[in-house]
């Protein structure tokens, strides 16, 4: 059996006791981030990049993987305790996570997150690793021709998926195409949009983008903003749940597993949709959907396994074809390169070790998560009562500090302040940045194999519809715009979206 | 998340979409700085594109996206734009650029400790003394992680240049 093989390798990888170590630091970093309210797993995940450079390349995805599903799970407590999200994928966590938190029931609630979160954790595990081989075996198959159409299809499907107006999500993947092509042009040598700084030869280094936008614009948001937080205080001692609740919420995990674990290989999936859909089914087949906002526990259960699920296999794509699902998974490809590894359908086949120890470190990272989460959360409480005035400054300095340090570059440094201006302007005029960073980290792989393709064409479009697969991708693309453009599924994104 | 409170919106003058006559109004400009930065590339043709060809062909799209957004803001009825504050958006930006101006002259304990006091400055609720003890903390936290434990090769102090 491959499939045993495969998983035995994996372990034995992530079982390592360098690379425990590595998910463990990973999920407890990730934990203490998601937790603070103020700043998401994307710019924590681009502030870390430059520890994990001088880690062998399983360690360093390993632990940027826990760093990723740690942040989800920690998200999952402020939302409960605070009522606020500490990231999108927790918005739905807040609604009755946190009414049950004011009735007094604090404890069940995190304590149902924890496991439900496990539970869908260890099935995406499965998931990931039945789903992978088949998909790599396609990828192999894949041309410039194919890649060059899986990559669109990657693209339009992230800013469906996204929030906020189609057509601005459709501009700022342009808009990150075109940053995408600053640097030399590998086929000639000619330098373009440099304006004859020697540090863009290279092209638009990604990590300065993602902190300016996602963090340090943020924090300015923020701060506009003068929230007034108010942690439900009180005794976490009675974690465990009834008996009732318990019969109430494994369902609803099951059923969240289902959805998030399907709609997280999904493209531009994987943080934002599958909760919300969770949330939604449940209420709908509920016997009694006037109980959910005042503190049903299966609108705890369903959307944090649907989470938790879909977190990790929005982690197949990039796997095996090499395609982020969404930015956070984009930085995640930056790693791999700063690893000197090519991302692409190769990866499977060429480092076996990396791929199916980083899968088998899910597993291990979410036990990890299990355990340190529940007889910890008074320490993670604690954590919530670090006023924001003192996080940010602090959260400022070690952006800059990050970003100077990947290559000891001043000048990356003025990139991430000119970002975060940016940045804010997007925050004002409502759009959203991450499809700008899908664009900025795909698009010199899209413009590469779209040259290639063509080139072998002679110049001839209609090649990308003659070949069969990526006929049916582009067929799959065509379907997403004219879906798109009726205003029946726009209204049902709008409502699946509605924060 | 951006969120925008509708009650906060600030009544303008004139009946247009802001954010989108904005955000219209900032893609021409870029596509515009984009044909000019690569008008002495060659376009070459679709079977072989010189490097012009791709950058081009983005900013022609991106003026497309530029002038519907700033074209609908005209037909659309009015919206406005959350109020800009000025404090937050100083604070970081000066902080980030202290940082960048002092890192290698003057070493990362002079860099760190004015990013977070100035940092700090950003936000009305701040209080100097706290600041200056947490700043002081925060760069040795900084200086023992980065320097001595990650072995980044940056000076220290002035004199360590």
């Amino acid at each position: 059996m491959e499939l045993f093989d495969n998983l035995l390798l994996g372990l034995s990888t992530a079982l390592q006791f360098n690379n425990l170590l590595y998910c463990l630091i990973g999920v407890v970093i990730g934990t203490a981030i998601g937790v603070l309210p103020g700043i998401g797993p994307i710019p924590t995940v681009a502030l870390l990049l430059p520890f994990t450079f001088g880690l062998p390349p399983e360690s360093a995805l390993i632990m940027l993987a826990g760093i990723f599903y740690g942040a989800q799970y920690g998200g999952s407590t402020t939302a409960i305790l605070v009522n606020v999200p500490g990231e999108t994928s927790s918005v739905v966590t807040c609604l009755d996570g946190h009414a049950m938190a004011r009735q007094g029931r604090a404890g069940p609630a995190l304590a149902i997150a924890a496991v439900s979160s496990f539970f869908a954790g260890t099935v995406a595990t499965i998931v990931i690793a039945l789903l992978s081989l088949p998909l790599a075996a396609l990828a192999l198959k894949f041309t410039a021709v194919e890649y060059f159409s899986l990559l669109v299809l990657g693209l339009l499907a992230a800013v469906i998926l996204a929030h906020g107006s189609v057509s601005k999500s459709l501009a700022m993947v342009f808009l990150g195409l075109l940053l995408g092509t600053i640097g030399i042009d590998v086929n000639s040598g000619a330098a373009r949009m440099t304006f004859g700084i020697p540090a863009l030869s290279d092209g638009l280094d990604f990590v300065p983008v993602a902190m300016g936008m996602f963090g340090l614009a943020e924090i300015i948001a923020n701060l506009e903003r003068n929230e007034v937080r108010q942690v439900v205080s009180q005794k976490l001692r009675d974690l465990v749940p009834t008996r009732a609740d318990l019969k109430a919420a494994f369902p609803a995990m099951l059923r969240g597993t289902a959805i998030g674990s399907a709609l997280g290989v999904l493209p531009g999936g994987g943080a934002a949709l599958p909760p919300f859909t969770a949330y939604a089914l449940e209420k709908k087949i509920a016997r009694d959907p006037q109980r959910f906002g005042k503190g049903a526990i299966e609108g705890v259960a369903g959307p944090e396994a649907a989470n938790n699920a879909g977190a990790q296999t929005s982690f197949i794509p990039l796997l095996t074809l090499g395609i982020p699902a969404n930015a956070l998974m984009a930085l995640m490809i930056g790693a791999l390169m700063m690893q000197g590894i090519q991302p692409g359908p190769q990866v499977m086949t060429e480092q076996p070790a990396l791929v199916w120890g980083v899968i088998a470190s899910m597993w291990t990272g979410n036990l990890m998560l299990l355990i340190i989460n529940l007889p910890l959360v008074g320490l993670w409480v604690s954590m919530l009562k670090i006023p924001y005035r003192l996080l940010f400054p602090a959260i400022v300095l070690f952006c800059c500090i990050g970003t100077y340090g990947i290559s000891n570059s001043v000048f990356n440094v003025w990139l991430m302040l000119g970002c975060a201006v940016v940045g804010y302007f997007f925050i004002k005029v409502g759009v959203e940045p991450a499809p700008l960073l899908l664009g900025l980290v795909l698009g010199p792989q899209l413009e590469e194999n779209f040259r290639r393709a063509m080139q072998l064409s002679d110049g001839d479009p209609s090649v990308f519809l003659t070949r069969p697969i990526s006929a049916v991708l582009l067929a799959v693309v065509a379907v997403l715009l004219l879906a798109m453009l009726s205003p029946a599924v726009l209204r049902k994104r709008t409502e699946a979206l509605a924060e | 998340m951006p969120h925008f409170d509708m009650s906060q919106l600030r009544p303008a003058g004139r009946r247009l979409d802001w954010p989108d006559l904005l955000f219209g109004v900032f893609l021409i400009a870029l596509s515009a700085g984009a044909f000019a930065a690569t008008s002495r590339l060659s376009g070459g043709s679709a079977a072989d594109m010189g490097p012009g060809y791709m950058p081009r062909a983005i900013a022609l799209i991106l003026l497309g996206f530029g002038l519907f957004f700033a074209g609908r803001s005209l037909a659309r009825g009015h919206a406005g734009i959350e109020r800009v504050q000025a404090r937050p958006m100083l604070g970081i930006a000066v902080a980030v650029g202290a940082f960048a101006l002092l890192i290698e002259d003057a070493g990362l304990v002079a860099a760190s400790f004015s990013a977070v006091l100035l940092a700090a400055a950003a936000s009305r609720q701040s209080r100097l003394f706290e600041v200056i003890l947490f700043g002081l903390c925060v760069t040795a936290g900084a200086v023992l992680l980065f320097v001595k434990a990650l072995a980044l090769p940056v000076p220290i102090w002035p004199w360590s240049i």
